[in-house]
């Protein structure tokens, strides 16, 4: 599996699918795609690197760091949500309100589903790559 | 035995004078908003199913709370001093206290939620909450195999009625759409269904109060410290019961079968826990005997069907709790001063330990209802209440009162009286003046009876839903009433003289109530659900295969019933198939033959190859349904799944895997395992098919989800619903997947750092 070719390609398309993960996260709202799918499509462009790494390289970039990625996601989603509670509005709902004037930047818009998803991006992410980094970190034990 | 302690290892903590506080605080406060008319909390809780956080201070639940309360506060002021003496008897730690003193709290909270709930749901969550907390307290001492089998003992019997509790609101919800005490009496008919409902959680208060034929958890839970006995058995656990059957009373009384049930199970109750007392040899035995007895008296006095039935059954709960606990308490002081739990190691006590044979005599006098006590107003009541029913419910209760004066006078009598049998050694005060507290109490409500008796008046009235009047007075007359308790006394001394005698008898009475009598179901029943458990567990776990099996083919079977039984039975519709379905149908295709070739392959990476095809064939099919977005997860999720599968096979070392796929089937599982196969995933077919088939509903709420996505700034209404509309269901999923990435993570290094 990890030969230079492998290396090589691997290396070339890291950059291209995150991007493409950008995008699916940026544009989710306004074409397929969501923080779910943007944050599988992140976590395989980083086991492609894993599994190209020589030797034992990919474990040691598997680094642990990865469930903290998850953790901060779910802390977001849960402040995110209290954070709205705390204004009397009911969970999760989005604001501006319906009709509201929104902030653009380029096709993205800033409003709280985005911010949401956003979250639901680093879970996912945090979560693919902390339990394949736990997996493939983990140390044979002797039979 | 106060020679042989130890010292005490670890300390008491901090929490457990604050739990200790607790009770007299709560009783002080039930007591002030009770006196200044009570209370009533109404918030909603699940209003799509009328659920409403409902609690009501009435005077039902003012008087169970307050002797829950009261009751509890003289427990837990005896549990301080006694239970460092019963943990340094086990060598245990002090440590152990903050549990015991924590569980008596919760219990005494969940009384006082049971007493003042006013929906029968929430009533069923605090009955079961009672029912926890008395499993764990009865089982306290869990390193002996007694007290571990009777709490187990008491949860089922208690926790298994509580379903029928469950059943009858679910049957008065299903008739009268609510669960609200107040608007069911308002809307009840007499009619079988509600009867059949009141019925049912009669049974749940009759298995709790420990009546025939539900009453021989409660003397196995005798293995319990004595204030667990003292509080569950005299004014909580059992009250509880009682409690129940006034509560729903107004429900009750629509059926005179029930009525008439009640009579007959408390008369019983009465009669074989009064013989059984008679014969017991065990001091905590005796008190537990007679507490189902007594509480035979209360359910009797319901199954009258009057109000002044009613108001004496709450007056006579109120007059049991307080005389009843200080006895057991007495048990327990006795048997720290002595190391004796039995009559026959007891006699001549009063000499060393006055205080507490005046204290227990006063209790003992309250219970047989001698005069100046609060229990003789608590039998006039009975007598009253009898006689306005007919001359045959005067001469049972007479009876009956004649058998607790027996058996209780012989418990004073061996123990306090006679020759020493042992010698005692000091105990400390505060095993004593909660006795002598309770019994002043006795006293003061035997002279000032009032605060009682309006207690019980607004209990009864909360209980038939009108005014009752509750009078009690020593009238110095020959009325019925004095004339049945003069011939109760006269009866219980005969009985007293002739006890002796009876002891031969009633102990084959009590042999026979072993041998044949309902533990000995229940018991039986028990063994057999273990055995069968057991037998299915291990079915179960043989191998992978059959672990699959055993979720595959009883919910296949359970759904094929379901598809068969449903009423108004199934259509299954084929549609149409056009040439634009044709790419639709060359994955369907392909996925069905990627499933039948998963089958096929020995090798593990072949194996994954191919369910990935599965998977990627799906995600095929969901693009040409129109279903972008579900597509993409699909293609994304089998993506992570395969790379999953590798890394775990990459982790197993090659010559187990090589190994693994040279293993074949066994001959007698080459037809078991297809065959599990065929009809769970047909049973799945048909299912998938008839629900398809259905016509769409008038009108879908994704029809909504359309129209509302422009205004949520959504071109995409998948992500819109996901999170945005369903954004809460969102935040719920990725908690679980949090939670999940936080136990694999957890146990991988746990595994690392061995």
């Amino acid at each position: 599996m990890n030969t230079v070719l492998t290396q090589r390609v691997a290396k070339l398309l890291y950059a291209p699918i995150l991007v493409v993960a950008c995008a699916i996260l940026v544009k989710g709202y306004a074409d397929v795609g969501d923080g779910f799918a943007a944050g599988v499509v992140a976590a395989l462009a980083v086991v492609l690197q894993w599994l190209a790494a020589p030797g034992d390289a990919g474990r040691r970039v598997a680094v642990s760091w990865w469930p903290v990625v998850a953790f901060c996601g779910l802390s977001g989603a849960i402040l995110l949500a209290a954070a709205l509670a705390a204004r009397g509005t009911e969970l999760l709902t989005h604001l501006p309100a319906p009709g509201g004037g929104v902030v653009k930047v380029g096709t993205a818009e800033l409003i709280t589903a985005v911010a949401f998803d956003v979250t639901v991006f680093a879970l996912v992410l945090g979560a693919v790559l902390g339990i394949l980094g736990a997996i493939a970190t983990t140390k044979e034990e002797p039979e | 035995m106060a020679a042989d302690l130890k010292p005490p290892e670890g300390r008491r903590s901090k929490l457990v004078p604050a739990l200790v506080l607790c009770a007299p605080a709560s009783f002080a406060a039930l007591l002030a908003l009770w006196l200044s008319g009570g209370i009533e909390v109404d918030a909603p809780w699940a209003p799509s199913l009328d659920l409403r956080l409902h609690f009501s201070l009435d005077g039902l639940g003012a008087l169970y709370a307050l002797v829950a309360t009261g009751v509890g506060a003289a427990v837990l002021l005896y549990s301080w001093s006694y239970l460092p003496r019963h943990l340094r008897h086990q060598g245990r730690s002090n440590r152990e206290q903050t549990r015991f003193f924590g569980l008596l709290v919760l219990f005494m909270a969940a009384m006082v939620g049971l007493a003042t709930a006013q929906d029968l749901v929430l009533l069923f969550v605090f009955w079961d909450l009672t029912a926890i907390a008395s499993y764990f307290l009865i089982a306290y001492d869990r390193h002996e195999a007694s007290s571990r089998r009777a709490a187990l003992m008491a949860l089922l019997v208690t926790g298994v009625s509580a379903v029928l509790l469950l059943i009858g609101a679910l049957i008065l919800y299903s008739r009268y759409g609510t669960f609200q005490l107040p608007e069911l009496f308002e809307r009840a008919q007499p009619s079988g269904a509600v009867a059949l409902a009141a019925g049912l959680m009669v049974l749940a208060g009759l298995a709790k109060s420990a009546q025939v034929p539900f009453h021989f958890w409660l003397p196995r839970a005798m293995s319990a410290p004595s204030p667990v006995s003292a509080y569950l058995h005299s004014a909580a656990m059992v009250a509880a019961g009682v409690l129940l059957i006034g509560r729903v009373y107004p429900l009750v009384e629509t059926s005179g079968v029930l009525l008439h049930g009640l009579l007959v199970v408390g008369a019983v109750s009465v009669v074989v826990g009064g013989l059984l007392a008679l014969a017991q040899d065990d001091m905590k035995r005796v008190l537990a005997y007679s507490t189902f007895s007594q509480y035979g008296y209360v359910v009797f006095m319901y199954g009258l069907g009057s109000a002044a039935g009613a108001a004496a059954a709450a007056f006579y709960v109120a007059a049991h709790a307080i005389a009843k606990s200080a006895l057991f308490l007495t048990a327990g002081a006795v048997t720290e001063a002595t190391g004796a739990k039995r009559l026959s190691e007891l006699g001549g006590l009063a000499k060393s330990m006055p205080l507490l044979a005046l204290s227990s005599g006063v209790a003992v006098a309250t219970v047989v209802a001698l005069p100046l006590t609060v229990g003789f107003f608590a039998d006039e009541l009975l007598f009253k209440a009898a006689v306005e029913r007919g001359p045959a419910f005067a001469v049972a209760s007479t009876a009956g009162a004649a058998l607790t004066f027996a058996y209780l006078g012989r418990f004073w009598l061996v123990i306090f009286t006679g020759a020493k049998q042992r010698a005692a050694s000091p105990v400390p005060r505060l095993l004593v003046l909660p006795v002598a507290a309770l019994a002043l109490v006795a006293l003061a409500a035997g002279i000032t009876p009032e605060p009682l008796t309006r207690l019980a008046s607004a209990a009864a009235e909360a209980s038939v839903r009108a005014p009752v009047e509750t009078t009690a007075a020593y009238y110095l007359d020959l009325r019925t009433e004095n004339l049945m308790a003069l011939a109760t006394y006269a009866g219980g001394v005969a009985l007293l003289a002739l006890s002796g005698a009876l002891q031969a008898p009633l102990a084959a009475l009590a042999r026979l109530g072993v041998s044949v009598g309902p533990e000995r179901l229940y018991v039986w029943l028990v063994k057999a659900l273990n055995g069968a458990s057991d037998r299915i567990h291990q079915l179960e776990v043989r191998d992978l295969r059959t672990r699959v099996a055993a979720v595959l083919v009883p919910a296949g079977v359970l759904v094929a019933v379901a598809l068969v039984a449903a009423p108004g039975g199934r259509t299954y519709q084929a549609g149409t198939v056009q040439l634009r379905d044709l790419g639709l149908l060359l994955m369907l295709a392909l996925t069905v033959v990627a499933a039948l070739a998963a089958t096929v392959p020995r090798r593990h990476l072949t194996l994954v190859l191919a369910l990935g095809t599965v998977g990627y064939g799906l995600a095929g099919v969901y693009a040409f349904l129109g279903a972008p977005d579900v597509a993409l997860v699909a293609v994304l999720v089998e993506s992570v799944v395969a790379v999953l599968f590798l890394g775990v096979l990459a982790l197993l070392p090659a010559e187990v895997l090589r190994r693994e796929a040279q293993i074949t089937t066994m001959s007698s599982r080459r037809w078991r395992d297809p065959l599990v196969a065929v009809v769970s995933g047909g049973v799945a077919f048909a299912l998938a098919w008839g629900a398809l088939s259905l016509p769409a509903t008038a009108r879908p709420v994704s029809a909504d989800h359309v129209r509302l996505a422009p205004e949520a700034h959504a071109k995409d209404v998948v992500t819109a619903i996901l999170a945005d509309f369903r954004g809460l269901d969102t935040l719920v999923e990725i908690t679980v997947i949090g939670v999940a990435v936080a136990g694999v993570t957890a146990l991988m290094r746990r595994r690392d750092s061995r």
